[in-house]
């Protein structure tokens, strides 16, 4: 069996996870192998691989049944905190956005912010949304991929921070475009609230700014 | 004391330290001092600080000066620190520095505070574009250099890492500040227990590890499967892991090739050896702050105000009214661009 499955070389080193491309019963895959972190304590290292590894494959396999793309799962060890999925062909939201024109990209955040908005009204917080975590196939279809941080929450706050996140990543990381991109993000994310939703969605949206103004300087007085 | 070299003075005044430095204008410091404000019970109170910074700042002033060896009369330049901190303590900072400028006639530059902390790390490690970890009492701050400013990539979303620190060190009623109490205490420990290890992309938020640690000192196995050293150890271990873990994912997604490790916690062992290990992974080039300047301290607004000034000019006194809440990547940065 083991000639089945054939590891052929490392094509990324992620801050969590080490990422190898290789074959899986003659299908192309990704082998995503959380590697120990032998600066923390081992036992703490242990807990979150497993519980990331865990998380990331049942999100994957749960998220599958939306109409959202994301890999498909082949095979899970925990023990090893590996995960097979599928390799999928195309590149990095992140890589693209130096290429793309503007319409391009607002078409591409506006199905983005579709996707995240479906997420979370079936309660799943993706926790670590940003441009390297995006894959656009050649046919243009788009992947959400790591789901290692993945949570699942029903409060507007924790949707908020979803929202927070990607927002700051585009500002540090594409500020040019940022506006433009992400007002695109926001309406997808609108669009697919109905009328019964859109006071919950506004008060998400909203509430981004509120997450903005607190981690930044917290006065002494405000402290413990 | 060589006249041809040009002098900034710089003050700090964001929060509990006043501080002054000398600097001239091609980096060279010839003179610290710091006047610190430490409370005698419970937290850090603005109108206490403000009155101890308001009776010694002349005093610190006149230290840094003879310790540099020069007159105030030799000073071509002022920097102070505008944003971000507590309001009482940046108004007495912003006060002083508006008189000394009046009365010398000399330039006046505003800067901000958690830039001036990258800026004097980049000059004392002599590196040119880091990723930067910048923990204290105030912030936790992981920032880099892209397109123009220093952009925010990770921060925590409640209390920052010192803060978190000290009040938990508190609460066990050890004296302020506390962070070198918990590095210490924890060294004594190599029992881990599990604590709330709360990460959203490259934020963090200590608030929920910081009460489920309280929560086992007040437990009734408290003393008896664990002691007061494995709390600590195991706080620490958690917050510096989540630390290090952001900083690593911001070093993969920038792909910088050096990381600044800088602010008053900057000076625990264990937090460095752990940022030092990801550096070695992703082939990175690792520093931290010397302690002197780690800190809070006038140097690094005097040297952060002789950056701007080179570039744009001193400030209008107009423009010299404090900004408690501005955001370090809201400000350009044009010596950089
Ligand atoms: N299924 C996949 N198909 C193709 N490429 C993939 C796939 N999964 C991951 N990758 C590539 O590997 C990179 C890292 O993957 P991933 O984000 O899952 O790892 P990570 O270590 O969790 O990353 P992070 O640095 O965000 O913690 C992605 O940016 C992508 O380029
Ligand atoms: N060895 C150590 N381990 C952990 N924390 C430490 C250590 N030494 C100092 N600290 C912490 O550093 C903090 C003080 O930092 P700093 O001198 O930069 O002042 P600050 O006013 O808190 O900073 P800022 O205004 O930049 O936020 C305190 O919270 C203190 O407990």
């Amino acid at each position: 069996m083991s000639h089945e499955i054939i590891k052929e070389k490392l094509v990324q080193k992620g801050a969590e996870a080490s990422l190898y491309r290789g074959l899986w019963f003659g299908k192309e895959v990704i082998f995503k192998h959380r590697v120990p972190k032998k600066y923390r304590s081992e036992k703490l290292d242990k807990d979150i691989r497993t519980a990331r590894t865990l998380k990331e494959a049942r999100a994957l396999i749960k998220i599958k049944n939306f109409r959202i793309n994301v890999p498909q799962v082949y095979e899970i060890d925990a023990k090893n905190s590996m995960i097979v999925m599928k390799y999928i062909k195309g590149e990095k939201l992140k890589d693209l956005m130096f290429k793309l024109d503007i319409k391009k990209k607002r078409k591409y955040f506006k199905t983005i912010g579709k996707y995240i908005a479906i997420l979370h009204k079936n309660g799943q917080i993706h926790g670590d949304i940003t441009t390297s975590n995006i894959i656009i196939t050649p046919n243009e279809k788009i992947f959400l991929i790591d789901f290692g941080l993945h949570d699942y929450s029903d409060s507007i706050e924790d949707k908020s921070v979803d929202l927070h996140l990607f927002k700051r990543v585009l500002i540090s990381s594409h500020g040019k475009d940022f506006k433009s991109c992400f007002n695109a993000f926001l309406e997808g994310y609108r669009e697919e609230h109905d009328n019964s939703e859109l006071i919950e969605c506004n008060k998400i949206i909203k509430n981004i700014t509120v997450i903005e103004t607190r981690g930044r300087y917290v006065k002494k007085e405000d402290r413990l | 004391m060589k006249l041809d070299k040009k002098l900034c003075l710089g003050i700090e005044s964001t929060a509990h330290t006043f501080g002054v430095g000398i600097v001239d204008f091609d980096g060279n410091v010839y003179g610290v001092m710091n006047d610190i404000y430490i409370p005698i019970k419970g937290g850090l109170h603005p109108v206490l600080i403000k009155e101890q910074h308001l009776d010694n700042f002349m005093d610190t002033i006149k230290k840094a000066l003879s310790e540099a060896n020069c007159s105030i009369k030799d000073i071509n330049l002022i920097a102070f620190s505008q944003s971000p901190g507590l309001g009482p303590s940046l108004k007495i900072g912003a006060i002083v520095a508006r008189m000394l400028s009046q009365l010398l006639k000399i330039p006046i530059v505003g800067v901000n505070h958690c830039i001036a902390h990258v800026e004097i790390g980049r000059l004392m490690c002599n590196i040119e574009d880091p990723l930067t970890l910048y923990v204290s009492g105030g912030n936790t701050i992981v920032s880099a250099y892209e397109s123009g400013r220093y952009q925010i990539f990770g921060e925590t979303l409640d209390l920052p890492i010192g803060n978190m620190l000290d009040s938990f060190a508190r609460d066990l009623g050890l004296s302020h500040p506390g962070g070198p109490k918990i590095e210490q205490l924890a060294r004594e420990s190599n029992n881990y227990i599990s604590l709330p290890y709360v990460v959203k992309g490259m934020d963090l938020s200590f608030s929920g590890l910081y009460t489920a640690a309280k929560r086992l000192v007040e437990s009734n196995q408290y003393e008896k499967t664990y002691d007061l050293n494995d709390v600590v150890n195991s706080l620490q271990e958690t917050a510096f892991a989540m630390l290090t873990e952001v900083t690593e994912r911001a070093l993969a997604h920038t792909e910088k090739k050096e990381v600044l490790l800088t602010g008053g916690v900057a000076a625990n062992k264990r937090l460095q050896e752990m940022i030092e290990y990801i550096c070695n992974e992703h082939d990175a080039r690792f520093e931290v702050v010397p302690l002197k300047f780690a800190g809070d301290n006038g140097v690094m607004i005097g040297w952060t105000g002789i950056l701007r000034y080179k570039v744009e000019g001193g400030h209008d006194i107009s423009e010299t009214i404090i900004k408690p809440k501005e955001r370090m990547d809201k400000i350009t940065i044009p010596w950089r661009s």
